[in-house]
């Protein structure tokens, strides 16, 4: 999905439709927009219990908040936006009431076991395969995508959910601004410290492993 | 060739989308070290958009639709209020002051210049803590946010 800014026309036809009382056109709403929804709130609340009720929250807010949305900006970037604050919001709820928990190593282990695979990505500069079969490339390939995955679990919370916003849901940064409520230029720094925090453990985890 | 090797920060940019300055481009281009660290960048961001996507392991449109009430959504009461208060003020307080504004500057030009002066101190003092206060709330967001 291409997120970009401006309201699809459809859109426009679900909501008045909500507004004129089909609450059928919601589920519409909500199949479009499930996946933008679990990946800020997989991402931001590391508790998986707890996600069912924050998704249930969220689109209930989405629901009676409807009639004040206004179109400044994309009807999924707004949704979005909603998503982030209400998990922003259980974030500051846990630490207040469970201090730590947010920290607890293992909800985000480290990868063990990704030493080889980072040997041998760095050997051959992260950028291409490691001589040999196409099996071991495919395999390499494949373990090499659980470190890294790993590695992104091991970011803070919102550096996550910049990255992924950024780099798999390709909004852009005044989206990413608009959902956050954060200046332009704050979302663009700490995507930039987030990117190279990730790139730093990959490689000192190969540099441990090399000595 | 340019020796100076270009900031992380051009690095990243460069490996986003190409951009830079034309110097930074050709230095990237002939030098290993810089290249392997837009390498490096290039299969990160290539990695993290094939990366699974998560996916709720509920029906969430099942579970949703039965909590939304039958009656469509309206605007809360706190707009109305919002809304009731914007009109009050225009016509109780705008409207007298553009009708009588010449006389209102008249009530100023007659005030004693301390009083003048304590009052625009008052109000920077306002704007002042307005501002503190906001930027309390700024550091405090950036602190939940792991930004700090």
């Amino acid at each position: 999905m291409n997120h970009t800014i401006g309201t699809h026309p459809a859109d426009k036809e679900l909501i008045n439709r909500i507004l004129r009382g089909d609450n059928l056109a919601f589920g519409t709403i909500i199949k479009n927009t499930e996946r933008l929804v679990a990946q800020i709130v997989f991402k931001m609340i590391p508790v998986a219990e707890d996600r069912k009720d924050l998704a249930q929250d969220i689109y209930l807010k989405v629901f009676h908040n409807l009639p004040g949305f206004k179109f400044q900006a994309k009807l999924s970037t707004w949704i979005a936006q909603i998503a982030f604050n209400t998990c922003l919001s259980w974030i500051e709820k846990k630490k207040k009431l469970l201090p730590g928990i947010l920290h607890e190593e293992e909800m985000h282990p480290s990868a063990n076991n990704s030493s080889r695979s980072i040997r041998m990505s760095a050997e051959s500069g992260f950028h291409g395969l490691p001589n040999g079969s196409e099996f071991e490339a495919r395999l390499f390939q494949k373990e090499l995508s659980g470190i890294l995955q790993k590695e992104i679990e091991n970011l803070p919370a919102t550096y996550q959910t910049l990255i992924i916003l950024f780099h798999q849901e390709s909004m852009s940064y005044e989206e990413l601004s608009q959902i956050t409520r954060l200046p332009e230029g704050t979302v663009k720094s700490s995507l930039f410290r987030a990117r190279k925090m990730l790139k730093e453990n990959l490689l000192s985890k190969y540099q441990k492993e090399a000595l | 060739m340019n020796t100076h090797h270009p900031s992380e920060k051009e690095i990243q940019e460069y490996a986003l989308d190409k951009s830079g300055t034309p110097e930074n481009s050709n230095h990237i281009e002939s030098c290993a070290r810089c290249s392997a660290e837009v390498k490096t960048y290039l299969f990160l961001f290539s990695e993290i958009k094939q990366s699974p996507q998560p996916s709720f392991d509920f029906d969430l449109s099942a579970a949703i639709m039965p909590l939304l009430p039958q009656t469509p959504p309206r605007l809360s009461a706190d707009r109305f209020v919002a809304g009731f208060l914007v009109l009050f003020i225009t016509f109780f307080v705008g409207i007298p002051v553009f009708l009588f504004h010449h006389y209102i500057l008249n009530i100023f030009s007659s005030i004693p210049p301390f009083f003048i002066y304590s009052i625009i101190a008052c109000a920077s003092l306002f704007v002042l803590a307005k501002t503190l206060d906001m930027h309390k709330k700024y550091q405090k967001q950036m602190r939940l946010l792991n930004f700090n």
